[in-house]
């Protein structure tokens, strides 16, 4: 199997002299297409700066980044910019919708950046399949946590993006919400064989995955292959203890 | 692109409901004092009038289109800045949504089309509003203009056509290029600031910043060393600049003001309890919101401080050469006729006076080539040479006042400074007769606005003119004689109005104060209010906009009354720091004059009115901002 997303050795550090934290510390990952890999690790422990390092939103500090098949360590904002509107898709545990569109404006908003027209009939399929038909002219502050979550869903289903990026997608919503969300990312990867990284503290969320990476100040330290929600709780509990 | 456009244009309606009545009112004081202007470009003279009220009326043409073409600058001026920093602000205040367009694939690019494409909306909006307001506006400042007597009561504007390519202009170029800077800036925002509230776009104090502050500054210094050595107009456009130029330093630079003006309100802000804290810290943190709501006050103050100081400072410095050039006990106002029998009062000793007369002189010109004559009406003196130098210290720069006898003439000091030749000889028009008149002195300038024209000596004039003419008589009582005694036979004689010469500067100068104020209602009256309204709506925009953090405040367990009157804590620093920077700047500008005459008053009544209106406008916004549940708008994340 190829690598939609390769880390090789990489290190983040922030800030300067005394103050200097190392988040990641030689942090080498493949996450393969196709597949759900799942990002676990205590608070502090690097899961964000994983994510956002591996998204091109962050620039490391050394090692190597493979994204869609390109090497992004040092690539320009031109191209990370191409990269976010064609191979990058994000959910957000806060959803970040623009909450001047409607559900419909914000789902097709990828592709109008890229000046791809969109025809409204695939936007109004898109959000049918996250079960918010009926929502379409609604603007975020008039959706439920859940319901925002599936339109960040649904934006990401439009434009199939190489990988899909999940920061805590699950962390803000009720349990039934959390489990339609899941649902539909593994719809997404069974039926269309979309490659997610997630990174969550919730052992259900995880084990929902393929497989678990458990970081643990700055490092990888675990990895389970389609794990039980009980094995995950487990070994991060063993992990934070 | 458009419809993304649009709707954030619907979502954030109060951010730029704010941002088109920034550009509209511009556009509005532009258009109007220019179409104003250009009306007092042709003098309507009606016929029949005489020389002298046709001169009367040509000065005051060319005064208020002096004052006007002051005006239009200003106006400009404030356009620029006023919109420049609501539009910096309306782009600030959505640094997530835009780093949020960046995170779903929007190019740098494509930020600033849309920042520009909604300042084009916003800018053709705030155009149509602002030419129709300008009509109003033009009327108002036409009928300010006659009413304070600079223009004649048939005095007329009218609405011109021509206008409006200028007011499109100004509308848009003013809105595309008050958003250019904010847009290329926001351009550099990482799409991670949309996760993360971090990175280099948070902070305030940028290269911009920096640049336009320090070279502003820099600019306005050598100004303040020039302002000492400038005449009345010169000292007017002298303040002018500073205060432009300090306001907007200072604005560019109040992020690195406004935190430690906060600390030291804080010390006190943190002894009132809570509220106080949490309005301190907001100060600190909200550097840029705090910023952005101080601009305006800050020009607001420099420029009418600045002017009003300036103005006073002026007027006052005349108060103080009169009393030094004037060498006398009493003066006296009457008729010519009156004035002749003063010496014949017990007591006086000198009595000098002088005439105003209506004759009329002709002067050739010359300067840079060319040669042309003016035929002066008013301002012209006649003076008996021996008691004028016993009771006016001023003494001719060139010439003697001794030789002022016959067919003679002094230039005064009012013309001191205009290009008259001097071995050419005036003509002189007195009655139906014309007399050649020798030039045989010419006195200093002095700082008196509308001092005389011409000194001309007594015996030209026929008796019976001399006699109906109005006379200003300096008297020097004789030794020993009780000032008051001799004040009061002058009033028993029925000679005229008696004063004593600390009186009568008093009166000269409360005179040209009066007309400064007039000359400072044109100038500032609009643009004034101009600077007012913004200021409102910059605290308008900043509190509507804050209505997640009041709703997360409350979760905290404020109440909404704590959570207004922390506001109001907070808008009331933010406006005793406008008050201070602008006053600063203010002092600059008067600090190159000799004589410096602090406008207390004018202070006192500005720092009141901006903490009255600006509080006032803050319980509302505030009140009106958390009349939502809070919970509400703290769940649903901007």
């Amino acid at each position: 199997m190829t690598s939609a997303v390769a880390l090789h050795g990489v290190v983040k550090e922030y800030g300067t002299g005394g103050a200097r934290v190392r988040a990641l510390d030689g942090v080498s990952l493949n996450f393969p297409q196709g597949s759900w890999t799942a990002v676990m690790g205590p608070s502090g422990s690097g899961k964000s700066t994983l994510l956002h390092c591996a998204a091109g939103l962050d620039r490391v500090t050394a090692g190597r980044v493979h994204l869609a098949g390109r090497d992004i360590t040092r690539a320009p904002d031109g191209t990370l910019t191409e990269l976010r509107r064609r191979a990058v898709g994000f959910v957000f545990q806060n959803f970040n919708l623009i909450g001047s569109l409607t559900a419909e404006q914000n789902v097709a908003l990828p592709l109008k950046l890229a000046g791809v027209r969109v025809p409204r009939q695939q936007v109004r399929a898109v959000l049918a399949r996250v079960g918010l038909a009926d929502r379409l002219r609604h603007r975020p502050r008039e959706l439920s946590g859940g319901q925002q979550q599936r339109v960040a869903i649904a934006r990401a289903m439009v434009t199939r993006p190489a990988v899909l990026f999940a920061d805590e997608p699950t962390g803000a919503l009720d349990s039934a919400s959390a489990r339609t969300v899941l649902d539909l990312l593994r719809a997404m990867v069974d039926e269309t064989g979309q490659t997610i990284v997630m990174v969550t503290h919730d052992p259900v969320a995880a084990a929902r995955a393929d497989a678990v990476v458990f970081l643990r100040d700055g490092r990888v330290v675990d990895h389970l292959a389609r794990p039980s929600a009980r094995q995950v709780a487990d070994r991060l509990a063993r992990l934070e203890g | 692109m458009l419809s993304l456009s649009w709707g954030t244009l619907r979502e954030r309606r109060w951010l730029f409901a704010g941002a088109v009545s920034a550009v509209a009112l511009g556009v509005a004081l532009v258009q109007s004092s220019l179409l104003t202007l250009v009306a007092t470009g042709e003098p309507q003279i009606p016929p029949g009038t005489s020389g002298r009220e046709a001169e009367q009326i040509r000065e005051g043409y060319v005064g208020a289109a002096t004052l006007l073409g002051m005006t239009v600058l200003l106006a400009a001026f404030l356009a620029v800045f006023i919109v420049g920093s609501t539009f910096a602000f309306t782009v600030a205040q959505r640094r997530r949504d835009l780093a949020l367009l960046r995170l779903a694939g929007g190019s740098r690019r494509q930020l600033v089309v849309l920042l520009l494409t909604e300042a084009l909306l916003l800018g053709l909006a705030g155009t149509v509003l602002g030419v129709l307001l300008g009509v109003p506006a033009m009327w108002a400042q036409a009928w300010l203009l006659v009413r304070l007597g600079f223009l004649p009561g048939h005095f007329t504007v009218g609405w011109s056509a021509g206008v409006l390519p200028v007011s499109a202009g100004v509308g848009l170029g003013v809105a595309v290029c008050g958003v250019l800077a904010a847009a290329l800036r926001a351009a550099r925002l990482r799409p991670l600031d949309a996760v993360r509230d971090s990175g280099a776009a948070a902070r305030v104090m940028t290269a911009g910043r920096w640049l336009v502050g320090l070279s502003c500054l820099a600019l306005a210094a050598p100004l303040v060393v020039a302002g000492q050595s400038a005449d009345f107009l010169g000292a007017l456009l002298v303040a002018m600049a500073v205060s432009m130029l300090g306001a907007v330093a200072f604005s560019m630079l109040s992020p690195l003001l406004v935190p430690p003006a906060g600390w030291v309100l804080g010390s006190a802000l943190r002894r009132a309890g809570v509220l106080g804290e949490l309005a301190e810290a907001n100060l600190r943190e909200g550097t840029r919101r705090s910023a952005a709501t101080a601009a305006p006050l800050i020009v607001l103050v420099a420029l009418t401080a600045g002017f009003a100081g300036t103005l006073d400072s002026l007027a006052a410095a005349t108060g103080v050469e009169i009393r030094r050039l004037t060498a006398g006990d009493l003066v006296v106002e009457s008729t010519g006729a009156q004035a002749a029998r003063l010496r014949q009062i017990p007591g006086v000793a000198v009595a000098s006076t002088r005439l105003s007369v209506e004759i009329s002189i002709r002067a050739e010109h010359r300067e840079e080539g060319r040669t042309w004559r003016h035929t002066y009406h008013s301002g012209i003196v006649a003076i008996d040479p021996d008691a004028y130098q016993r009771t006016q210290r001023l003494r001719p720069a060139a010439g003697s006042l001794d030789r002022l006898r016959g067919a003679t003439v002094a230039i005064g000091p009012g013309l001191a400074a205009e290009p008259i030749r001097r071995k050419v000889p005036p003509v002189a028009r007195i009655g139906d007769r014309r007399v050649r008149l020798r030039i045989v002195a010419v006195m200093p300038e002095v700082l008196e606005n509308g001092a005389d024209a011409f000194l001309v000596p007594r015996e030209l004039i026929p008796d019976e003119l001399a006699a109906r003419s109005p006379a200003e008589t300096i008297v020097q009582v004789a030794p020993g004689a009780s000032v008051q005694e001799v004040a009061a036979r002058i009033r028993a004689a029925d000679l005229g109005t008696v004063r004593t010469v600390s009186e009568w500067a008093d009166a000269r100068v409360a005179a040209q104060t009066r007309g400064n104020r007039d000359i400072m209602l044109v100038l500032l009256g609009m643009s004034g209010l101009y600077a007012a309204i913004a200021v409102v709506n910059a605290l308008v925009m900043a509190g509507a906009e804050r209505r997640t953090e009041f709703a997360v405040a409350r979760l905290t367990g404020l109440s909404r009354g704590q959570v207004v009157r922390a506001a109001l804590v907070e808008s009331c620093a933010v406006i005793a720091i406008g008050l201070l920077l602008g006053g600063l700047v203010a002092a600059a500008a008067l600090s190159g004059l000799q004589v410096i005459a602090v406008p207390w008053t004018l202070l006192f009544w500005l720092a009141a009115g901006a903490f009255l209106v600006g509080g006032a406008t803050t319980v509302l916004t505030a009140w009106w901002a958390t009349r939502p549940a809070p919970v509400t708008l703290a769940a649903a994340r901007e």
